[in-house]
């Protein structure tokens, strides 16, 4: 049986056609001045989790790129204040191989090589307690404002600073100050009392010199650390900035629309929306009635 | 046969034509009036008269022209069947696709604004407290995240709720549609009967039951059973809504809210008889009542309970886990046990989740005893996000499922709307007026007009010889 066409069956079919090619239009252009792929989850399920999971990626690298960032600001403070403690420390070895001198020099100048030695006590107990946004970067977790007390005691808890430069890794920002500058009467700063006591009291400074060597060691190699926690840092701080552009990348790939591909779709289905209006416009015309006299 | 006969005949054709041309002109005029079906004058040939006596002249007869017998209306039961089953169908389902994408978008994912997004923010927000623990800055963007991320649970929670009142309210108009439209038919009916006992034509009242049935079909999904008398019965899960003039209303009960849907889910019941729900199978209203299903513990209850059961869940889950992590950790001044996140006893967690800490003293940004300023504790909780079973990952399931569910019910929509349409064109097909055709049957029953008074005005010239011109000869 052929099917009955009608005028009212041709109109419906007509209209239901323009509909649906007037939706697939208006979705098109949807798609093409978002140009996102995906809008609402059902689009795509799974793109949409992966999506979810591209962009929680994303975020996750910007903390750990703040984080090194933050990180080579410790430090970066870190290995100056030892370069500078070093620098100091080195002045003070050459004031004592002066004080040495017993018979060339007379309590006068002892007593200046002293006082010399106190304002560089002074200066390297500053550049321990130096702080990095208004944490010291000597003692740890501590927050006791100071690394060094007056006393000389230590503040540090043993815990140590560290920043997060991937998922899996930490790296320590801060050095150990109790084993850079020593602790108590076994510290630096007590050392250089020790050889300033010597010098006022008439006692020979020079078997000072291999303590003073030993502290000059264990400053460097305390240097030796930070500037080895900075490459691997460094490193990380590429690392992140490649794989930011990765991570974009996959994102764009899961979300974002070929622009060239969306205006060849577009312009592809206006042109079969217009050739529909067109044909529909032609053939609901025509009825027995035009011919009729 | 009489002399006249000849007459009597054409005036039957006369008749006939004119009838013929009525209904072309009652088919035109509703040529674009929905639900009307075309109708055509069905005629039959008169028999001849029987002839008896002694004075038959011929025992060949012709018969007595054209008997009108009625007006017929062209439509098709099983295409008029097909239409309420697959509007069935689609009603059913089309409200499921609707109720399923109002929770979607409720989602607001994927992008820069849904949960998804806050939480990244909230797990950096611990990043950056790490790296500055014990201070007010991070820790004021950490507590402002964190609000806003209960915030947006609270709002994801809120727009399902709405969805659910939304779908309830809707589906207090349908019932009011359904006892209207029932209503309807068992009035038609009545008239219809009537009108059939006293030989009359229905077809127009036809018409609108069966615009009426078809609505009733697309809510309830009922199956209509025609009767000998005329009338029909609209059987809705088996039991009769409407049988002859006779009404059975319905009603619906149940909770108001998504908070009180266990306990006093939604049904439809007969008004007449409380307790006892109607079994709707399909239709609109079937949908309706499937979506506002309480949630249970298979997670096949009702989508939108569901959806609202799943923001619950991600609450708490978020809850618990970041709050075994904080208690872990001791605030700067070395206090331990603290929860981060507060989940109230009363009302669905989704709406109830509340941050604990006002200050950055009483974050647990460190581990116990590792001094004041460390933020390891901190740390671990920002990685929370990334780990096995994170909340992140609890929050991506429970998009897909949802985004899976609404791909689902639209794809099925749109299936059950093209089967609807073709059941519906090849119903239109069937039953539309044609102007074409209406034309030339127009044309058909002028030019039998027309023919039928040629015959008249011959058989009267036949008459004017007989009666005025006989025993003229010769005068």
């Amino acid at each position: 049986m052929v099917a009955r066409v009608t005028s009212q069956t041709r109109m419906a079919n007509s209209q239901l056609n323009l509909q649906s090619s007037a939706a697939l239009l208006a979705k098109l252009q949807d798609t093409a001045t978002r140009l996102k792929k995906i809008t609402t989850p059902s689009d795509d399920p799974t793109g949409t989790a992966d999506s979810m999971r591209v962009r929680a990626a994303q975020s996750q690298t910007a903390q750990f790129g703040r984080n090194v960032d933050d990180g080579l600001g410790w430090l970066s403070t870190v290995d100056a204040t030892l370069s500078a403690s070093t620098d100091i420390l080195r002045q003070v070895r050459d004031l004592t191989v002066q004080g040495a001198n017993d018979g060339a020099l007379s309590p006068t100048a002892k007593e200046a090589i002293a006082t010399a030695l106190e304002g560089l006590r002074t200066d390297l107990l500053g550049k321990a307690n130096t702080t990095y946004l208004g944490r010291t970067v000597f003692a740890g977790a501590s927050d006791a404002g100071v690394a060094f007390r007056p006393d000389l005691s230590y503040t540090g808890t043993g815990a140590s600073v560290t920043r997060r430069i991937d998922s899996n890794a930490t790296v320590r920002v801060d050095a150990d100050g109790a084993a850079a500058f020593g602790t108590g009467t076994g510290s630096a700063f007590a050392l250089i009392d020790t050889i300033v006591a010597d010098l006022r009291s008439g006692v020979n400074v020079g078997p000072n010199l291999g303590a003073i060597d030993s502290r000059l060691t264990a400053l460097l190699n305390a240097q030796t650390a930070a500037g080895a926690r900075q490459n691997q840092i460094s490193a990380a701080k590429d690392a992140i900035v490649s794989k930011t552009g990765t991570l974009e990348a996959q994102r764009a790939g899961i979300e974002d629309v070929d622009v060239g591909e969306i205006v060849i779709k577009l312009k592809q289905q206006e042109v079969s929306y217009q050739a529909a209006l067109a044909v529909t416009a032609r053939t609901l015309q025509p009825t027995l009635m035009d011919f009729l006299r | 046969m009489s002399t006249f006969s000849g007459l009597n005949t054409a005036f039957t054709g006369l008749n006939a034509a004119r009838q013929g041309l009525d209904v072309v002109g009652q088919n035109i005029a509703n040529s674009s009036t929905k639900g009307y079906t075309r109708q055509r004058v069905s005629t039959a040939a008169a028999g001849s008269l029987a002839q008896i006596g002694p004075l038959v002249l011929s025992r060949a007869q012709v018969g007595q022209g054209v008997t009108v017998d009625g007006i017929a209306r062209l439509g098709d039961v099983i295409l008029d069947g097909r239409v309420r089953s697959s509007s069935a169908t689609s009603g059913n389902l089309a409200v499921r696709s609707t109720a399923l994408s109002g929770v979607e978008a409720s989602l607001n994912e994927p992008g820069t604004t849904g949960i998804s997004s806050q939480l990244q923010a909230f797990w950096s927000a611990w990043g950056d407290v790490s790296n500055r623990a014990g201070e007010e800055t991070p820790a004021g963007v950490l507590l402002q995240k964190a609000s806003q991320l209960a915030g947006q649970i609270a709002g994801g929670y809120t727009a399902v709720d709405s969805t659910w009142t939304d779908v309830r309210s809707k589906l207090e108009g349908m019932a009011a549609e359904l006892n209207d439209a029932g209503t309807r038919v068992a009035a038609l009916n009545g008239q219809i009967r009537e009108t059939l006992a006293t030989g009359g034509s229905a077809n127009e009242m036809f018409d609108q039951r069966s615009a009426l049935t078809s609505s009733i079909a697309a809510l309830t999904g009922g199956t209509v059973r025609a009767l000998p008398d005329g009338t029909v019965e609209v059987l809705v899960g088996g039991n009769a809504l409407v049988s002859g003039d006779v009404f059975r209303s319905v009603t619906i009960i149940g909770s108001n809210s998504l908070v009180g849907v266990s306990g006093s889910p939604v049904a439809l019941e007969w008004t007449n008889r409380p307790g006892q729900a109607v079994a709707v199978e399909s239709g609109e209203i079937a949908g309706s009542l499937s979506m506002l299903a309480a949630a249970n513990a298979s997670g096949t209850g009702g989508a939108i309970a569901e959806a609202a059961a799943g923001y619950n869940r991600f609450a708490t889950y978020l809850a618990t886990t970041v709050n075994v992590a904080h208690q872990a950790g001791s605030t700067p001044s070395g206090a331990t046990g603290l929860d981060f996140f507060a989940v109230s006893a009363i009302g669905p967690a989704a709406l109830g989740l509340s941050v604990v800490p006002t200050s950055a003293a009483q974050i647990a940004t460190g581990t116990p005893g590792a001094g004041g300023t460390d933020g390891s504790n901190a740390d671990a909780i920002a990685q929370l996000g990334s780990a096995a079973n994170s909340p992140d990952s609890v929050w991506s399931a429970f998009v897909t499922t949802v985004g899976t569910a609404s791909k689902t019910a639209r794809q099925q929509a749109v299936l059950a709307d093209s089967v609807t349409a073709a059941a519906t064109a090849a119903q239109l097909a069937n039953s539309s007026v044609d102007l074409d055709e209406e034309n030339v049957n127009m044309l058909t029953f002028q030019r039998a007009y027309q023919g039928a008074a040629r015959v008249m005005s011959a058989v009267d010239e036949m008459l004017d010889t007989l009666i005025n011109r006989t025993g003229l000869v010769g005068r």
